[in-house]
């Protein structure tokens, strides 16, 4: 009975640990130790101890994995910004896209839409136009990169939706840039090793 | 009138207003040339102000004789307010009603100093008003022109558009050019929430209104911008974000209130459309990275999606020619930093050819083009230096459409994405000044400006041709 319910625990949190981090290995369950006649406490309390330290492990890996992932996903969602009326790739911005790339690998089945921006100057369709020339050069990074085309989209709001309202030149700077929306595939987001 | 004889008047019109503009081209203003620190490369300043002093013109106070007597003056204002918007008169008008005699006393009115003459008297023909209307010439102290005008119930949504009706007569009386008062202006307005939907608004700054209604979803605050009119007033094309948070087009029926969108065909980015003076096709360009361009789509008949321009760049902004054979458009084949404005022939090939005056070492940023209705003029605007304001540039194009002269119109402020009214030459347009934003309407021969409305955020207007009293 009691060697049933060890093997049962151990095979629920050894999966658990598995589910959790997938590369590895699940954490050996403590080896039964023969029931002698009677109640033996020392083993009760050793049994006891090894379950409450294989569920904190199996705790700790999984609160590493889910941060890990929000990480993973703050970066995939960080944006980048460009230089006036420009389009190339910055070198700040091409950091940020290095840090995307090795997610985005070890993620395939994330999408992505890449909403270009731009700032309050010059004029509204230019602006639209300028906004999706950036989103392009993000999507031509990537596929540079060995990335496919079809898990990425790209639109552009032009200077319709600034980050800052203000006219000068810190708020035009915040609001020349490309913003990254994951559109699917949240859920397999794996951090890069 | 005779097919003959309005393509003859419309010749004459035309001839006497490039007459006008040659008087002024090349005219160095001294005046204005100061108040401008940096120059476009190869721009003159001003256009082509009117050398001569405008005529006068008397309203002698409107008359009743039918329903309720304040409705003559109020068409009366409304007349006198659209003839000043004309810039083609100094209007003398709330002149005293002991003016008002049986016989029109010329001697009179031509010691007041009034070249032209307008009387009217509201009488009424069954149920209905009519306004009996007459212009008379008072240097030869005949009457040059009569008309009658059904008029609307007063308050209701036509009244002010029928009123509008008999100033453009009046200005094609005396002028044999069309009036701009009954006409209106639709834009986009930018919300405190971001939002942006349709509204239009009155030549005359009047009745401003929500033409467009739309809800928010998945994708946010819903935008729609960039309108364009249907070249006979009924439909209006526009982009919008508020089905697929991407840019799509639409086009509504102002009449019916239907809606409809032009397939996408193709992946990218559908923005900036314009009707083919025909009314049937609209163009709009795509933007998709290496394959973008101007496309068109036969949105009366639902079918002929195909591809105007193909380019690594972007080509936007579409305008056409009245004649339907040329079109001018942004493109930014010389630099993303540097767009410039191209005409091109509707059916291709050939090569583009560069408007915007394009200078290697300072290529210039020129955007936004918008062919007359008139005929051989393109506006758009352009900045002034890299980081400088934006102003509006006019080209000045000859019969084989190549630019004979390009000159800066606006000065004041930041003004930006011009469209051309019914006349060719008047120009609505965004401006910024230090209390706020606005849309103002800047005439290329007097030079005079006017608020149209301020106090808003508006986007990209459009001018629309004549509207009958019947289309709201």
């Amino acid at each position: 009975m009691m060697y049933r319910r060890l093997l049962i625990v151990s095979v629920v949190l050894g999966g658990l640990a598995l589910a959790a981090c997938g590369s590895e290995p699940p954490p050996e369950p403590p080896a039964p130790e023969p029931m002698a006649t009677g109640p033996d406490m020392d083993s009760l309390r050793a049994y006891e101890d090894s379950v409450r330290r294989a569920q904190e492990e199996a705790a700790r890996l999984a609160a590493e994995r889910e941060r890990a992932i929000a990480d993973a996903r703050a970066i995939l969602e960080q944006r980048v910004h460009f230089d006036y009326d420009q389009s190339a790739i910055r070198s700040d911005a091409e950091s940020v896209l290095r840090q995307k790339l090795a997610i985005l690998r070890s993620s395939p089945q994330v999408r992505i839409r890449m909403e270009g921006h731009a700032d309050e100057r010059g004029s509204v369709e230019y602006n639209q136009a300028l906004g999706n020339r950036r989103a392009q050069s993000v999507l031509d990074f990537f596929t540079q990169q060995g990335l496919t085309a079809g898990a990425f989209q790209t639109t552009s709001f032009g200077e319709e939706r600034p980050l800052s309202t203000a006219s000068n030149e810190t708020a035009w700077a915040q609001n020349r840039r490309v913003e990254f929306v994951i559109t699917s595939g949240g859920g397999s987001i794996n951090p890069a090793q | 009138m005779s097919r003959l004889t309005l393509m003859a008047r419309t010749r004459l019109a035309v001839s006497a207003l490039s007459t006008l503009l040659w008087i002024g081209l090349g005219a160095t203003l001294d005046g204005v040339a100061q108040q401008v620190e940096e120059r476009f490369p190869g721009v003159s300043l001003g256009l082509s102000y009117e050398t001569r002093a405008l005529p006068t013109l008397a309203i002698q106070p409107f008359t009743s004789g039918f329903g309720d007597p304040s409705q003559a003056t109020q068409v009366e204002n409304i007349v006198a307010r659209d003839l000043r918007y004309s810039d083609r008169f100094q209007v003398m008008d709330a002149l005293p009603a002991a003016l008002v005699r049986e016989e029109v006393d010329y001697a009179l009115w031509d010691q007041i100093g009034a070249t032209w003459l307008v009387t009217g008297r509201v009488d009424g023909a069954g149920a209905a008003a009519v306004l009996v209307l007459e212009l008379h010439d008072v240097v030869y102290r005949e009457v040059a022109s009569r008309g009658r005008f059904s008029l609307a119930e007063p308050g209701s949504p036509d009244f002010r558009m029928a009123a509008h009706v008999v100033s453009d007569s009046i200005v094609q009386w005396v002028f044999d050019e069309p009036g701009i008062a009954a006409t209106r202006i639709v834009f986009s307005r930018r919300m405190e929430d971001g939002s942006q939907d349709l509204w239009v608004i009155d030549s005359d700054g009047e009745n401003l209104r929500r033409l467009t209604s739309h809800r928010g979803g998945e994708f946010g605050v819903p935008i729609s911008m960039t309108p364009k009119w249907s070249p006979d007033g009924t439909r209006v094309a526009y982009t919008s974000y508020k089905d697929e948070g991407m840019p799509r087009i639409y086009e509504l029926n102002l009449a019916t209130g239907q809606e409809k969108a032009v397939p996408t065909p193709r992946s990218g980015d559908y923005i900036s459309p314009s009707y083919h003076p025909d009314g049937r096709f609209v163009y709009f360009a795509v933007n998709s990275g290496n394959s973008s361009g101007i496309y068109r789509y036969n949105i009366v008949d639902g079918c002929c999606f195909g591809s105007v321009t193909e380019s690594r760049s972007e080509d936007i902004s579409p305008s056409f020619a009245p004649d339907g054979q040329t079109l001018a458009f942004n493109s930014n084949r010389l630099g993303v930093g540097a767009p410039q404005i191209y005409i091109m022939s509707a059916d291709g090939p050939g090569r583009p050819e560069l408007v915007s005056p394009y200078v290697y070492s300072t290529p210039g940023y020129y955007t936004s083009p918008d062919w007359s209705p008139v005929g051989n003029r393109i506006a758009y605007h352009g900045r002034v230096q890299r980081r400088g304001a934006h102003q509006i540039l006019v080209a000045e194009l000859d019969g084989r459409n190549r630019v004979r002269q390009t000159s800066q119109i606006t000065f004041a402020g930041v003004n930006e994405d011009p469209s051309w009214a019914p006349d060719g030459r008047h120009l609505v347009h965004v401006g910024v000044r230090d209390y706020g934003h606005g849309l103002f309407v800047t005439d290329l021969l007097t030079g005079n400006t006017r608020t149209l409305v301020s106090g808003i955020r508006p986007n990209p207007p459009a001018w629309s041709p004549p509207l009958s009293p019947s289309i709201r």
